[in-house]
């Protein structure tokens, strides 16, 4: 089991290969067999085809000289009969007479003539017409001689059969190196297809690794394989994905775009009024100045009033910059980014005659390891948002509290209540299919921020009426870990 | 008396054996491609060879054949057997008209034969017995190959038994006792084979073939040493019947013989045979050959 899970765990582009070649060696291992056990069978059976045309020879030229016990003759006949078997390659023959006793040995001097015949003749032979001993690599077959149905001798022949032996041999190297060569070249062939086969998928798979840390690229037209179809189909199937997934991003930020220009718009509206509103006053401070400027009296509080008037329209001014204005988005947050906020938002409240409930618990330090731009983005959207769902009259509120570590923000209205889709944007895991809708775009921009800053949201209904949207963020570390320090 | 000493006979008990087949068909296809021998006015002349030596060189006997046909003016026909005793039958019986026979048989047969010729071999018309042994065998004299197992020519050779069957005879032995087995190889080259393989421990061979061989298969002679050999006996002659004393080719035989150094194709045949000629010699050259068989008579 260890060794199938470490097997599995193997990259396929070389289990396969393995496997081919494992699969080659055992065919040709089962084919190996089988040829060699039928080789040998072949062999054996012309072995004894030929021992038997030797002895059929040889019988036929000694038997008159074995009658007579002419010796010369008989070894004549193995004489010149060792030379016209050459094939059979006879290593010694013997040929007895009736007694058992030795007429003639192709080799007298090994096996003298009218010597008893070596015991071992008579016990190496098998049932076979050949009987072959693999340890000596020699035959032995054995022949009765008959005349008119009496024996009168027996040839007993000994062949070398080295050569069958190294025919074996050399067919089973043959068969090895020919299975060898053919297995690594399937298990070549087999590494060099998958890797064929699974290169598309690794293109594919290194642009989805890509796409999941944010930078989805389309997949280059010179990496689609033109002839493989079905790769090429989902190449193009994937860069069909990322195009509509680009196209998406951009509808949304141009909406995105749109929804603050049209805040912008009502801010802007909300400024203008709120800068008009001293703007009368400021002129009738100058008339009684031009009018009544000598008066000590009236000229010191006709100039107080344009003073106050003044510093008025500068602190409006100063917190829309200090909104919308990028560079100044990324440093810490302080409790006047919330001041502005509340500011920024006044004449909108008091165009729908609104009251704001305003608790800000603030631990004291000057400011906090947060950037503040894209919280009062945040918080202005909310408010925003909480305005234009609460009827007139009625009562938007605000809690900021700094904890250790984090800072808590509720924004509560007196609205009907967030339909689920909408709120959705704000809390779910994926908010794509409310954003995808063109719908909450505003909610949308402070979920990208909270998202980015590493926070996170709820909501809830008020008792009594109304949602309460709370956004908890947490403290940068780093910038935290500067903080505390 | 030729059967003494000859315990496997070849022409006892079966009556053919392969190699007169394949001699008799031998002789009989030569009979076919003769046309002269059949239907022609006079018969081809018959010349018997005995397994004496060199047998079956075909080459030696196309030369031989060849040359006795142009100059005894007549087809030849060469007749060999396989035993001395088979070609020795067919020349006493007159079947033959000559044949070169061994001088054992001659001097049996002296009075039904006439002499033609006797070889000459280094300047004389003498050769010798030779007593063989394997090569690495130590042994001072003939006495140290005692109950050995013999390898005899033929019974009817001089140097290839009788010679031997003398000198035991001449010790008061028998071949039978003093060997321990002997057998019969019909040819001098056969001899040394079976001494070279060991099949026989020691042989008795003729000197002359033993000689040739020295040149023609060294290989084989190196395996083997001579032992004894014998005193200068008289060449195994060619004789012709008394019955064809008055064949006129027995006499251009004889003229044919003796002057085969003077024709290039007799020239061919002397140096394939590796003689210097032949010769006209008298009977009494075989009377030590006689002596011999008397001796054999006496003892046993």
């Amino acid at each position: 089991m260890k060794l199938l899970r470490r097997f599995r765990s193997i990259p396929v582009s070389y289990r396969v290969p393995v496997f081919v070649a494992l699969l080659m060696v055992v065919i040709s291992a089962a084919i190996s067999e089988r040829v060699l056990n039928r080789l040998s069978r072949t062999q054996e059976r012309f072995l004894d085809g030929l021992a038997e045309t030797y002895l059929d020879g040889l019988s036929a030229a000694v038997v008159p000289a074995v009658l007579r016990a002419d010796v010369w003759e008989v070894f004549d006949a193995l004489d010149r009969s060792s030379a016209s078997y050459k094939s059979l390659a006879p290593v010694e023959t013997v040929v007895t007479g009736p007694d058992g006793r030795v007429l003639a040995a192709s080799d007298p001097n090994r096996i003298a003539t009218y010597s008893e015949l070596p015991a071992d003749y008579l016990n190496r032979y098998g049932p076979d017409v050949v009987t072959i001993d693999e340890t000596r690599l020699t035959g032995f077959a054995r022949r009765d001689l008959a005349y008119q149905g009496q024996p009168i001798g027996t040839i007993h022949a000994t062949f070398d059969v080295s050569h069958l032996f190294a025919e074996r041999r050399e067919i089973l190297v043959t068969l090895l190196i020919t299975n060898g060569v053919l297995a690594s070249l399937f298990a070549l062939g087999g590494f060099v297809l998958v890797r064929q086969m699974i290169g598309p998928m690794r293109v594919l798979e290194d642009h989805m690794r890509s796409a999941a840390h944010g930078a989805a690229e389309p997949i280059s037209p010179r990496e689609i394989p033109a002839g493989d179809s079905e790769v090429a189909g989902l190449f193009r199937g994937y860069n069909a994905l990322v195009h509509a997934e680009r196209e998406r991003a951009n509808f949304a930020m141009q909406l995105a775009e749109e929804e603050k220009l049209s805040s912008l718009g009502r801010l802007a509206s909300g400024m203008a009024h709120e800068i008009n509103n001293p703007l009368g006053g400021l002129f009738n401070a100058l008339d009684t100045l031009k009018t009544h400027g000598e008066t000590p009296g009236v000229r010191d509080t006709s100039i107080s009033l344009i003073e106050r008037g003044l510093a008025g329209i500068r602190d409006v001014v100063e917190a829309a910059l200090a909104t919308y204005r990028p560079e100044r988005s990324q440093r810490p947050m302080t409790a006047a980014d919330l001041e502005d906020v509340h500011l920024l938002l006044k004449p909108e409240l008091r165009r729908k005659r609104q009251r704001l409930d305003w608790s800000v618990v603030w631990n004291g330090a000057p400011e906090l390891p947060i950037r503040g731009g894209p919280v009062r983005q945040a918080v202005l959207n909310l408010l925003l948002n909480a305005s234009a769902v609460t009827p007139e009259d009625g009562t938007v509120s605000l809690k900021a509290m700094s904890a250790e570590d984090r800072l808590h923000i509720e924004i509560g209205d007196q609205g009907s209540g967030m339909p689920a889709d909408i709120a959705g944007i704000l809390i779910d895991q994926d908010p794509g299919p409310a954003v995808r809708a063109g719908r909450g775009l505003g909610l949308w921009m402070v979920r990208r921020v909270v998202d980015d800053l590493g926070g996170h949201a709820s909501i809830a209904l008020k008792r009594g009426g109304g949602t309460a949207v709370t956004l908890i963020i947490p403290f940068d570390s780093e910038d935290a870990k500067a903080h505390a320090a | 008396m030729r059967n003494l000493g000859n315990p496997h006979r070849a022409t006892d008990g079966v009556p053919i054996t392969r190699r007169d087949l394949i001699t008799t068909a031998v002789s009989g296809a030569a009979a076919l491609f003769a046309p002269a021998a059949l239907g022609a006015e006079e018969e081809s002349f018959k010349f018997g060879l005995t397994p004496v030596f060199l047998s079956n060189d075909l080459e030696l006997l196309g030369h031989l054949r060849s040359y006795l046909s142009a100059m005894i003016g007549s087809q030849v026909e060469l007749v060999t057997r396989r035993t001395y005793q088979e070609i020795t039958a067919l020349l006493v019986s007159g079947q033959i008209q000559s044949a070169w026979i061994c001088g054992y048989p001659y001097v049996q047969f002296k009075a039904d034969l006439d002499l033609v010729a006797t070889p000459v071999w280094h300047g004389k018309p003498l050769y010798q017995s030779y007593l063989i042994a394997s090569v690495g065998r130590n042994v001072d004299d003939w006495t140290g190959l005692k109950s050995d197992v013999h390898a005899f020519s033929d019974p009817d050779s001089n140097s290839g038994f009788l010679v031997t069957r003398a000198l035991l005879a001449e010790n008061r032995q028998l071949p039978g006792n003093f060997f321990s087995r002997s057998f019969f190889t019909y040819g001098h080259r056969n001899v040394i084979r079976a001494v070279a393989s060991g099949l026989a421990q020691s042989g008795s061979v003729d000197g002359y073939v033993y000689e040739v061989m020295r040149e023609t298969e060294p290989d084989l002679v190196k395996q083997t040493r001579i032992v004894r050999k014998s005193e200068w006996l008289g060449f195994p002659p060619i004789a012709s019947p008394k019955s064809a004393s008055n064949d006129r080719r027995v006499k251009a035989l004889q003229q044919a013989l003796i002057s085969m150094e003077d024709d290039a194709e007799g020239r061919k045949v002397l140096a394939l045979l590796r003689l210097d000629g032949f010769a006209a010699t008298d009977p009494s050259l075989f009377d030590a050959i006689a002596a011999k068989v008397g001796t054999v008579r006496q003892f046993g």
